[in-house]
């Protein structure tokens, strides 16, 4: 029998697992947050897109359902092969969206560049939704089943490897911001894209990068999502986005390590609330502390990159 | 030109007379139960619609959980009026069951309380519910930018939902609420015939254009929509931003929250499921249809998108695959053009957004064409022929600014460092430095935009710090902006009537209720506001139904110096005024800031123009790098060896 | 390509009948009748209702190619229950399509609804109307319950017949066959939130605890999330012996492929909302693997008239058949055979004639005998178990991946 501690422990594990994917798709979000101000909400949708693309090209290489388990340096090729795809494919697809139907809004005021992004959201969903039939489709699983026991509590091999590609591509992500020249362009059109643009930055190229990081960033969260769950639908985006969301405001949007620690916060928040609480109401917990932290701690926990400007 | 418009308002009012007529009697022309039924979800939808536009299209909010203050209205109703929560009855309930709200109810021996509370009075009643759970949940929120309210809005539509489903005891859960009364009438229940309840949802959304028009066209509105076009603005000019947002949310759940109640009395039953994520978006994509801020727009966009989904598109659908039938193509008789509905819906909010932002009816009408005689007319100076300032101004003590220490730091960056100074009244007092001296730092520390570190700025003996901008401007200070922060999308004339917005008494419900003081309020602000216009001659007069933007750059610094002489300021302040103009056209607006302070303004003035600087200023003040550098009457700085070189000398560099 | 003008007249005749339905008799002169089916189409219920809807209009033109409806044909007039607004089936909508169906004058019967909550609005306005509805999926016990009947059957005569049996037997007898048959001591409770799941999920736990199976827990999946782990590992924890879940594939996809990974040893089952393909395609094998299900009609599947059936359908629409095709196609056949009845007693063919036909109508439907009791409830209350078990000589053949377990014990 599990102690309450080694239960709490479990829940830690399954906890940090679903944070991880909650703070990937919060990153690429928050970016592009911190250069535009921009909440984009088809971000979500460019995620679902993303598992789909993962899943058409592990069934182009014969690997389908769970019969295929693959090991070694095959497994590599497959994973990797998988993943760049994914992200060049929903990496472009951001871009496309930024070119047509983002940056002609630019500049124009109040909720519409938002509202854009919601019918590019929408549109998105309901093309996978018309093509799929609405089903639910079984995603490949090329991954051996590998269980570690410690104290009753089960760290599966899979959580250990969405563990540290979060971390890869949140430290990746940051050191990026941080040290190349683009980033600090992004930096600096963050900051004050009219002055950036003055001290010869090409805003434009900043913001398709941080479009194309953004979504590729999303797409390897959908990849990593099929993997993990070993299913995907047109419907993933919504509930994993609302909380990602939730998850960029509560570390601070807009900044990168922050996504990360509100993801895995959020992560724990749910997992916490069901096993002490309950499942229906883990989800009003975490829009309600959504709404304090927005109320006592705007900038959220780790402060805005971007300041507040007016 | 006074005759066109009151032929083309004769004309609007023969088609919504004509309008009217035909709607009142469509189910004489249509008596098909099930078109009425379509045509009283319009009515619902239409409702929906027009509340959204005054969150959305009015103030500007971004608000996806539009459909949560549906919910509340329709279970508020759904709750009262059912069998869904049946307390034992004790005599206390006697009182309620008199007046009919409740009745007594023997369920298996045990007497309960049934609740029947009557649509009629649920109708305002869940309006109110509606609307205070919006300002209960607005209030903490609003505070904060528009983003955040868009994913903070989109989190209470989901909890209102899961709320709905969990909390069985009151909702019944996902199962939904069963059996809820149809609303009586002179003793006729409305049952399930759909003509009674379209000619009340043809009531409300009466009822509810009229509100929105009302709101539109009052100080309510404008102010709003100053909230919407910029903000930080509106705040400078007077208005409470977030009380006004807070009205606006009030009022848009409100308006939900009232459909709510008529729509479940319609449907005499609620799921959870009813009112998720897509209700709110649906909502939206109807007023991005018709125009946001356009309040026909709204009704047209909800008409519309209601019609193209339970009309248009299944006969399309059936038309298509009739004819796949006839030509014998099986592609075509498959084909689910209703399948794709959700889908059209997503390509007309991004098309509509890229192609036609304004929406099929725009909420700003096209301004009157300027005639040849106004475009080329020569350009006449005016005066001023009204007192600047009211005379509640004239009581306490003078009106002189006193600084005295003042920091400001943008997080390590010293903007301001302990700046002293004062400003007589009477005086013009120019503050002239480099670029990045901290000039508009100051003038947004005074006028409560950035919060100070340090220090104090005292205004006829009265502490600024802490107070709101528009707390601030209520106080007697109005000021320009160096970038200008015009209301782009409102005319010009609107622009300067959101400047008397503090000082105009009646309310929203004056305005909804059409009060003849308001209207004579309102009549008296536009003349007002006229008369600040006639300033620059003919400059701006014919043009003030015109756009803001689509003003000369010149013009845009006269409308908002008379957008801050509006707010009848004591002290007014104004950032480089002259910027952007040519020496003939500074050299006249230095003569009008010099004919303001003979009025007996004070004025406080970043200027860049030296000459306009000596023309006019009592006093100067040389900033660098947040320092004063020196202070002095305008010979002697024009001779100090430091600022020749701070300032001067680097300027002459760059040139 | 030319078209004469005979083709071409009656292209236009056609194209007006269908485009401008209410004059549509102008054209027809009596001889068209339509059986309404109404399902919600499009959005998140549109997959599962289109198999429905095959299920319907395959009867309906098996009857009219059959020449046994004297004269008459039968048209299928499909309503879509669901609206862009509400992202799924909507209540409103389906009120709506009541009133149009009630209005039509030439509806007969109806087919559908698909959901209850789409029933509840549709019932008043069909009870007032005097039209039959048979739904072959929307199973909440209250739309005919006697004590509701104020709310949804004003008109008096029951008017909403269904050709699946209600929540109020088919949670109660899977929990008997937990207590009899699998001798379970303890069970937690599942559902998706879902007005279908929640009353499934109730009404076994009622029975279950008066089985003396012990109710360890209850716990409400959100159907949108992805990630079950959290409950299920709570599950884990309590140590429960069995797991039944009352909810549709939507949660149960995630669900199965979690429970598999965190409670591989508890014995799981649920409704009929988990017998579907979706099992086999998107939670697949092994997760699928031993998870019991019910199904609220008897068991018929070896019958070979219904694997012909199958085939039939398969063709025809390209979509292997589930179980509420089966039950469309049966509510269509009971509308035809109601409307058969009317005209052999030479009656005028109206709605209300065809409803009291219907409320006496005796077939045999794919799924076996079909009568109603007084309610409009389906007289047989058979409620079959099955267990999902891999068949890897025939993986794409969803019929073969689960095995009949039995009849579940009656109360």
């Amino acid at each position: 029998m599990i102690t309450p501690i080694e239960l709490f422990a479990q829940q830690a594990v399954n906890g940090l697992s679903l944070g991880a994917m909650y703070a990937l798709l919060a990153l690429g979000f928050t970016l592009v947050y911190g250069i535009l101000e921009l909440i984009n909400f088809a971000h979500f949708n460019v995620f679902m897109i993303g598992s789909f693309v993962g899943l058409i090209v592990l069934q182009a290489l014969g690997i389908a359902g769970q019969s295929v388990v693959l090991h070694g340096a095959p497994l590599i090729f497959a994973l990797l092969l998988a993943l760049i795809v994914t992200m060049l494919v929903c990496g472009i697809l951001g871009v496309l969206i930024e070119r047509f139907t983002l940056r002609p809004m630019r500049g124009v005021r109040g909720p519409m560049a938002m509202i854009t992004t919601i019918g590019v959201s929408y549109i998105l969903y309901n093309v996978v939704l018309l093509a799929t039939n609405a089903q639910a489709l079984n995603f490949p699983d090329p991954l051996a089943t590998q269980d570690f026991d410690i104290h009753h509590v089960v760290i599966r091999a899979k959580q250990i490897l969405i563990w540290i590609i979060s971390l890869i591509l949140m430290v990746g992500l940051d050191q990026f911001v941080r040290r190349s020249r683009l980033g600090k362009a992004m930096r600096a059109t963050a900051q004050d894209a009219e002055a950036a643009r003055m001290m010869g930055v090409d805003v434009d190229r900043v913001v398709s990068t941080a479009f194309f990081a953004g979504s590729a960033l999303a797409g390897a969260a959908g990849l990593i999502f099929g993997l993990y769950y070993n299913f995907t639908q047109y419907s993933i985006g919504y509930s994993a986005g609302l909380r990602a969301f939730t998850a960029a405001v509560l570390g601070g949007i807009g900044n990168v390590p922050g996504a990360m620690l509100g993801g895995i916060l959020i992560g724990l928040i749910e997992t916490m609330s069901s096993q002490y609480i309950a499942t229906k109401w883990a989800d009003v917990i975490i829009f309600s502390i959504l709404i304090l932290v927005l109320v006592f701690k705007p900038a959220g926990l780790l402060g805005a990159l971007a300041p507040n400007r007016s | 030109m006074r005759p066109i418009p009151t032929l083309t308002a004769r004309r609007r009012g023969f088609l919504l007379i004509g309008l009217g007529v035909i709607l009142l009697a469509l189910p004489l022309l249509d008596p098909n139960q099930a078109d009425i039924d379509i045509a009283a979800n319009c009515t619902a939808y239409s409702a929906l619609a027009l509340g959204l536009n005054i969150v959305v299209g009015f103030a500007g909010l971004l608000d996806l959980g539009y459909a949560a203050f549906f919910a509340i209205g329709a279970y508020a109703y759904g709750i009262l009026a059912s069998y869904q929560l049946q307390p034992p009855w004790t005599p206390d309930w006697q009182f309620l069951a008199d007046i009919g709200f409740v009745s007594k109810l023997t369920i298996e021996g045990n007497a309960v309380v049934h609740f029947t509370f009557p649509f009629w009075l649920m109708l305002p009643g869940s309006a109110l519910i509606a609307a205070c759970f919006g300002i209960a949940f607005g209030a903490p929120t609003l505070r904060l930018k528009g983003d955040y309210l868009a994913i903070v809005t989109l989190g209470f539509g989901e909890i209102v939902p899961i709320v709905a489903r969990n909390w069985t005891s009151l909702t019944n859960g996902a199962e939904g609420l069963n059996g809820v009364a149809p609303p009586h009438a002179f003793g006729y229940s409305f049952g399930i015939n759909s003509i009674p309840y379209y000619y009340v949802g043809l009531a409300i959304v009466g009822l509810l254009l009229l509100v929105s028009v009302r709101l539109r066209d009052s100080a309510t509105g404008r102010a709003w929509m100053a909230i919407r076009e910029d903000e930080v603005a509106a705040g400078a000019m007077g208005i409470h931003t977030t009380r006004l947002k807070l009205l606006a949310f009030a009022i848009g759940a409100g308006f939900a929250g009232m459909t709510g109640t008529f729509y479940i009395a319609k449907l005499q039953t609620a799921t959870p499921d009813m009112f998720d994520l897509p209700v709110s978006v649906m909502v939206l994509v109807m007023i991005v249809l018709g125009g946001m801020g356009s309040v026909w727009g709204a009704i047209l966009g909800a008409v519309f998108l209601s019609l193209l989904q339970s009309l248009f598109l299944p006969a399309l659908n059936n038309a298509v695959q009739g004819f796949g039938a006839l030509i014998g193509s099986g592609f075509l008789q498959q084909l689910q053009i209703t399948s794709a509905s959700e889908l059209i819906f997503g390509i007309i909010l991004v098309g509509m957004m890229l192609y036609r932002r304004q929406g099929l009816i725009p909420a700003a009408r096209k301004p009157p064409l300027l005639t040849t005689e106004q475009m080329h007319a020569s350009v006449t100076r005016g005066a001023i022929d009204l007192p600047v300032h009211p005379a509640r101004h004239a009581r306490g003590a003078k009106p002189d600014l006193m600084i005295e220490g003042l920091t400001v730091r943008y997080g390590g960056l010293h903007a301001l460092k302990s700046i002293s100074m004062r400003v007589e009244p009477g005086q013009i007092v120019a503050i002239i430095g480099p670029n990045g001296s901290g000039k508009s730092t100051l003038f947004n520390a005074i006028t409560g935009l950035v919060k100070p570190f340090d220090g104090s700025i005292r205004f006829a003996g009265e502490e600024l710090i802490g107070l709101r901008a528009d707390q601030i401007l209520k106080r007697g200070i109005a000021r320009s902006f160096q970038n200008i922060r015009l209301f782009p999308q409102l005319s010009v004339i609107d622009n300067v009537m959101i400047g008397q917005h503090a000082r105009l008494k009646s309310g929203p419900l004056g305005a909804v209720l059409g009060l003849p003081s308001g209207r004579a309020e309102e009549r008296a602000a536009r003349v007002r506001a006229m008369a600040l216009l006639g300033m620059f001659g003919n400059r701006l007069t014919p043009r003030a139904d015109q756009l803001v933007s689509s003003l000369s750059y010149a013009n845009r610094r006269r409308v908002e110096i008379a957008r801050a002489l509006a707010s009848a300021p004591r002290l007014l302040m104004l950032d480089e005024p002259t910027a952007g103009m040519n020496p003939a056209e500074s050299i006249e607006l230095a003569e009008q800031i010099g004919e303001l302070r003979a009025l007996g303004l004070t004025i406080l003035l970043v200027e860049h123009k030296l000459d306009v600087v000596v023309r006019l200023a009592d006093h100067v003040i040389v900033l660098d790098h947040g320092d004063k550098l020196a202070e002095g009457k305008a010979d002697e700085i024009r001779r100090n060896e430091a600022v020749l070189t701070a300032y001067l000398g680097r300027a002459a560099a760059h040139v | 390509m030319s078209i004469s003008r005979r083709s071409a007249s009656k292209f236009l005749a056609g194209f007006a009948a269908i485009s401008l339905t209410p004059i549509r008799s102008a054209f027809a002169a009596g001889e068209t009748y339509s059986i309404g089916i109404t399902l919600p189409l499009t959005g998140a219920d549109a997959e599962a209702a289109r198999l429905i809807l095959n299920g319907a209009t395959l009867a309906i033109s098996e009857a009219n190619d059959s020449g046994e409806l004297k004269g008459i044909t039968l048209k299928p007039m499909i309503l879509n229950n669901a609206s862009a607004t509400a992202g799924q089936y909507d209540p409103a909508q389906a009120a709506t399509n009541a009133r149009k169906l009630v209005a039509d004058g030439k509806v007969l019967a109806n087919v559908g609804p698909e959901m209850s909550g789409s029933g509840k609005a549709m019932a008043p306005i069909l009870s007032m109307g005097n039209l039959a509805t048979i739904t072959p999926s929307s199973t909440a016990p209250v739309i005919t319950d006697p004590s509701a009947a104020g709310e949804f059957d004003p008109g008096g005569k029951p008017i909403y017949f269904r050709t699946v049996t209600t929540d109020a037997y088919q949670g109660p007898n899977m929990a008997n066959f937990y207590a009899e048959t699998l001798k379970v001591p303890s069970v937690y409770l599942l559902d998706d939130s879902g007005a279908y799941g929640v009353g499934l999920a109730d009404a076994f736990g009622k029975q279950a605890a008066i089985k003396g199976i012990k109710v360890i827990g209850r716990d409400r999946l959100d159907p949108k999330a992805a990630d079950y782990s959290a409950t299920l590992t709570k599950i884990a924890s309590t140590g429960a012996a069995s797991l039944y879940y009352g909810g549709t594939m939507q949660a149960g996809v995630k669900l199965v492929k979690q429970a598999y990974q965190i409670i591989p040893k508890l014995i799981k089952g649920g409704g009929d909302g988990i017998l579907s393909p979706e099992m086999v395609t998107a939670a697949g094998f092994p997760a699928a693997e031993g998870w019991y299900c019910t199904n609220a009609s008897p068991h018929v599947i070896d019958d070979p008239k219904l694997a012909e059936w199958v085939a039939l359908y398969t063709k025809t629409y390209g979509v292997q058949p589930d179980d509420y095709a089966v039950t469309a196609y049966d509510a269509a056949l009971v509308a035809i055979a109601g409307i058969k009845a009317v005209q052999k007693t030479g009656k005028k063919l109206t709605a209300a004639n065809v409803r009291d036909a219907i409320q006496t109508v005796k077939i045999i439907g794919l799924q076996g005998p079909i009568s109603f009791d007084s309610h409009g409830d389906l007289s047989s209350r058979i409620v079959s178990v099955f267990q999902f078990h891999e068949d890897k000589s025939a993986p794409t053949d969803f019929l073969k991946q689960y095995r009949y377990i039995g009849v579940a014990p009656q109360t």
